[in-house]
């Protein structure tokens, strides 16, 4: 299992756009990926329901996670949209 | 096979989500959908779908139904910079709510006046492409049929 722990820095949090964006990009990954809020229940990444309801506010850590070929490379690329100002 | 529909959160003239001048709505990043320009006098936002309402911002609002499917209703474009001014609440987080009931109170024309556009987008969360038929265009009232989620 795979893991980063990042600070969403997006203005407006993990909504609108970065929420939008953040989802598109895990809906592509063929395994699971889950994203928590640090210490919270972890939900589907692909879900922007799930995303949306979690409310992460900007300065907020998450936690995003996924196993299978390509792990890495695909939280490397979320943690950098969830980062991204 | 489920089949939702959809109100008008608000009265206005409807459009296709790509009339919304923000491309994170018009090009259906959040999902598939509708948007309404709303009149532009004080009115009421309504709850498109009967639910709970999981998430309830001054601008922005998601109701999920019993199904689990959230419709979220998104008043105004850039609105989360009023930070809420101008927007009243008339429910809370974790209330249930019939389809038709009041949401948020607000100003569609004070919203213009701020050099914001008041357009409305209602979005299908999580809806796969080709679901969203019968999409209202033209004028409906708040609490009208704005489009059917198969």
């Amino acid at each position: 299992m795979a893991e980063r722990k990042v600070s969403v820095e997006a203005e407006v949090g993990l909504h609108a756009r970065p929420a939008a964006t953040f989802v598109q990009t895990a809906a592509k990954a063929p395994f699971d990926v889950s994203i928590a809020k640090a210490g919270g229940r972890p939900v589907s990444a692909k879900s922007i329901l799930s995303v949306l309801a979690l409310d992460v506010r900007q300065g907020e850590a998450i936690v995003i996670s996924a196993d299978g070929e390509g792990a890495e490379e695909l939280l490397d690329r979320l943690a950098e949209i969830a980062s991204t100002v | 096979m489920n089949l939702t529909t959809v109100l008008a959160p608000v009265a206005g003239a409807a459009f296709g989500l790509a009339a919304v001048p923000d491309p994170v709505f018009s090009q259906a990043m959040v999902g598939p959908g509708a948007a309404i320009d709303p009149e532009r006098i004080p009115g009421e936002a309504v709850a498109p779908i009967t639910g709970t309402i999981i998430k309830l911002h001054p601008h922005a609002y998601v109701v999920v139904g019993d199904d689990g499917r959230g419709v979220l209703v998104h008043l105004g474009i850039d609105t989360v910079q009023l930070r809420g001014a101008g927007f009243c609440l008339l429910a809370a987080e974790g209330d249930r709510v019939e389809a038709g009931q009041p949401v948020v109170r607000w100003n569609p024309a004070a919203v213009a006046a701020g050099g914001r556009s008041p357009f409305c987008a209602v979005v299908a969360l999580d809806a796969v492409d080709g679901s969203i038929s019968d999409v209202a265009v033209g004028t409906v009232g708040a609490g009208d049929e704005l489009f059917q989620w198969s």
